[in-house]
């Protein structure tokens, strides 16, 4: 398999507002969820929440626009595309929010102003990020946009892999984009599944915890001096036992795991890393612990992202990876704050402490709502 | 060669002083099960994608792709005015029914499939989004079988539906749920396949050399007029049933299951694309 070489990244997320300052913030485990309080409720709704730290409201309706355009610049001038190669690129975004925070700032304030005419979801679609990013890159390629929950970047990245592997494009730009807005944080609330600290994989797990982050990725068919990191497969199967997690019994997860692990002609001992989905909530973490068991004689380190920028749900493949990518390519396997007593039951034990990241094969896990899995195989070759 | 096994097409036009059309009848036959805590866009494409795997067995690694430009319009219509005009907590199932993927679910669920599945969005254009990625896939050989379907929801009232759309309140309004079943492998049934270029001076050469009497050309809603215009002139199109001109954010769609789920004889060619992206060619085969 060809794969695609990763030759330009961006991100803004909790850690911070370009890809380097957040590998360094995510080595030196410097960031802590802030404290959110939304009092439009009968209860005020309470939760710690990883915001990206700009300066901002953090309901403002113009941070898409100011946010995604710089994070999606600083991944194709990493790439050095021509202006042509910029104007046919196609993208491939993700995402669980896409417009729906613009889109109740305005009914809001429609309320507010004329409430007789007021239009619930004044916005509608999903086309909004494709529209702010090909304005402002000047882009006019296709666009593929993807809504599997929290694994829509991951399917975003798998299409546009496979798609460069086809040759139908010599590049892509795959972002992941997740803002904060009233309807995630207030709909997960409802569904009880927020906690106060996160700790994937502890036996005091008791769920996630959200943030928000825009990641976005440069895939390219050629490589170049400075490429060492190449996607180099995937694959994405769903599982029907329940919309919001997969079977705590793990087979659909070990069923992904094994057709990444086929489909790349890797074996699970050349695994040198395996970064989880780790949500932290029983179930999720029970349900990728068992199908890891399943799959791995011999677990390879893991690491848990999540605690270093929270659940960033649709767009958290390409920020993890991002994140991932630049800690590999600096040496190190990241640690997973927030892990401290292991259970016994699932056996699986993220690493506390950074680890070497030797050259070699390493997964990458995704689990979505709606059932979905998925799992990237990354490669990282020697300078 | 990927085949079209079979296809269903529930394109639905929606009257100004009417009900929209109860679907639960029609899915108690359908559905192995009574799904409960399911909104309209679902109920729409457990419909459509019941109807294309009908009397079928299909493989468990069966692929699922669906595409839609506004997704399940009413559960979000419903989730926002809970949230933002009544201040309260979003309901659990209406807040995970936001997700384009709770669809693919209940399909994979009820026709027992355990294979990808994606739900991808290109306003005007989803279908030719859904179709790239299956065809993708399936000659990659990751996918040997997929049900691709297309679906668009209407949210009452149709005013307010039509100005979330920025469309003319005069236009026809439609619901649908258009489906093909894929295969990879031979057979007598209809072939797809889709042939990319670069230049459209290729792309009419092309067309040139395949086109036979009696074949039906689609150019895509989203295209420049002038040049579906030039193709339309230049291949003599025949007209394809759009249920009386009524549109949503799918019709591509429409019209490709329409087609395949008829017996017309002839091809049928769907063209998409733009001078800088450069332009698709998906071909329905005789």
């Amino acid at each position: 398999m060809a794969g695609a070489y990763i030759r330009g990244v961006g991100l803004s997320c909790a850690l911070g507002e370009d890809s380097e300052s957040c590998v360094s913030a995510m080595q030196r485990r410097q960031v802590q969820p802030v404290r959110l309080r939304l009092d439009e409720f009968d209860e005020p709704l309470l939760m710690p929440y990883y915001r990206i730290p700009d300066r901002s409201e953090l309901f403002d309706a113009g941070r898409f626009e100011r946010l995604l355009p710089p994070v999606a610049r600083a991944a194709v001038a990493q790439a050095g595309l021509t202006t042509a190669e910029i104007r046919r690129l196609p993208m491939f975004i993700g995402s669980s929010c896409f417009s729906i925070g613009l889109s109740e700032s305005r009914y809001a304030t429609a309320l507010t102003q004329q409430p007789e005419t007021a239009i619930p979801m004044p916005l509608c679609g999903y086309q909004d990020i494709a529209v702010i990013l090909q304005r402002t890159l000047g882009c006019e390629g296709d666009t593929y946009t993807y809504n599997t929950a929290c694994t829509s970047s991951a399917n975003a990245l798998l299409a546009a892999l496979r798609m460069i592997e086809l040759g139908w494009y010599r590049q892509a730009l795959v972002v992941g984009a997740e803002l904060a807005n009233r309807t995630t944080l207030a709909g997960f609330s409802g569904l009880q599944i927020v906690a106060e600290t996160l700790q994937p994989f502890d036996a005091a797990r008791k769920g996630l915890l959200l943030g928000e982050g825009i990641g976005a990725v440069l895939l390219s068919a050629e490589t170049d001096s400075a490429s060492r990191l190449r996607v180099i497969g995937g694959a994405s199967n769903c599982d029907t036992w329940s919309v919001t997690t997969a079977n705590t019994d793990g087979n659909s997860v070990a069923k992904v795991l094994n057709q990444v692990l086929h489909q790349t002609r890797v074996q699970p001992q050349q695994v040198r890393g395996i970064k989880a989905h780790g949500t932290a909530t029983p179930t999720g973490d029970a349900a990728e612990a068992r199908g890891l068991q399943q799959v791995f004689a011999s677990l390879p380190p893991v690491s848990a992202l999540k605690p270093h920028l929270g659940h960033t749900l649709g767009a958290c493949c390409v920020n993890e990876l991002i994140l991932y990518a630049g800690a590999l390519l600096r040496g190190f396997l990241p640690a997973t704050p927030g892990f401290e007593t292991p259970d016994p039951v699932l056996g699986v034990y993220p690493l506390k402490t950074m680890d070497a990241a030797p050259d070699g094969h390493y997964l990458l896990n995704h689990f979505g709502f709606g059932g979905n899995n998925t799992v990237l195989a990354l490669e990282k070759t020697a300078p | 060669m990927i085949k079209i096994v079979s296809a269903s097409h529930y394109l639905q036009p929606v009257n100004d002083d009417a009900a929209l059309t109860s679907l639960e009848s029609a899915l108690k036959d359908l559905c192995r099960e009574p799904f409960r805590r399911i909104d309209r866009f679902i109920q729409l494409a457990l419909l459509g994608s019941a109807s294309c795997a009908a009397g079928r067995k299909l493989r468990p690694n069966c692929g699922i792709y669906l595409g839609s430009g506004l997704g399940p319009i009413g559960n979000n219509i419903v989730t926002q005015e809970q949230l933002i005009r009544d201040a309260e907590i979003p309901k659990p199932f209406n807040f995970i029914n936001t997700l384009g993927s709770s669809a693919g679910f209940y399909v994979a669920r009820n026709l027992g499939l355990q294979g990808q599945n994606f739900f991808i969005s290109r306003r005007g254009a989803s279908l030719q989004a859904v179709l790239s990625a299956v065809m993708a896939d399936m000659l990659l050989g990751f996918v040997t079988q997929a049900l691709v379907g297309a679906v668009e929801e209407v949210a009452l009232p149709l005013g307010t539906h039509r100005l979330r759309q920025h469309l003319p309140q005069d236009i026809l309004l439609a619901e649908g749920s258009h489906w093909l079943l894929l295969q990879s492998g031979a057979g007598d049934s209809r072939s797809l396949d889709l042939q990319r270029f670069a230049e459209f001076t290729a792309l009419e050469d092309f067309l040139g050399s395949a086109w036979q009497a009696g074949d039906r050309l689609c150019c895509a809603t989203s295209m420049d007029n002038r040049v579906a215009d030039t193709l339309r002139q230049g291949f003599a199109a025949g007209a394809l049933p759009d249920a009386d001109g009524a549109f949503h954010d799918s019709l591509e769609a429409a019209w490709l299951a329409a087609f395949a789920a008829g017996s017309e004889p002839g091809n049928l060619f769907l063209v998409d694309g733009h001078r800088q992206r450069g332009w698709s060619l998906f071909h329905l085969g005789a």
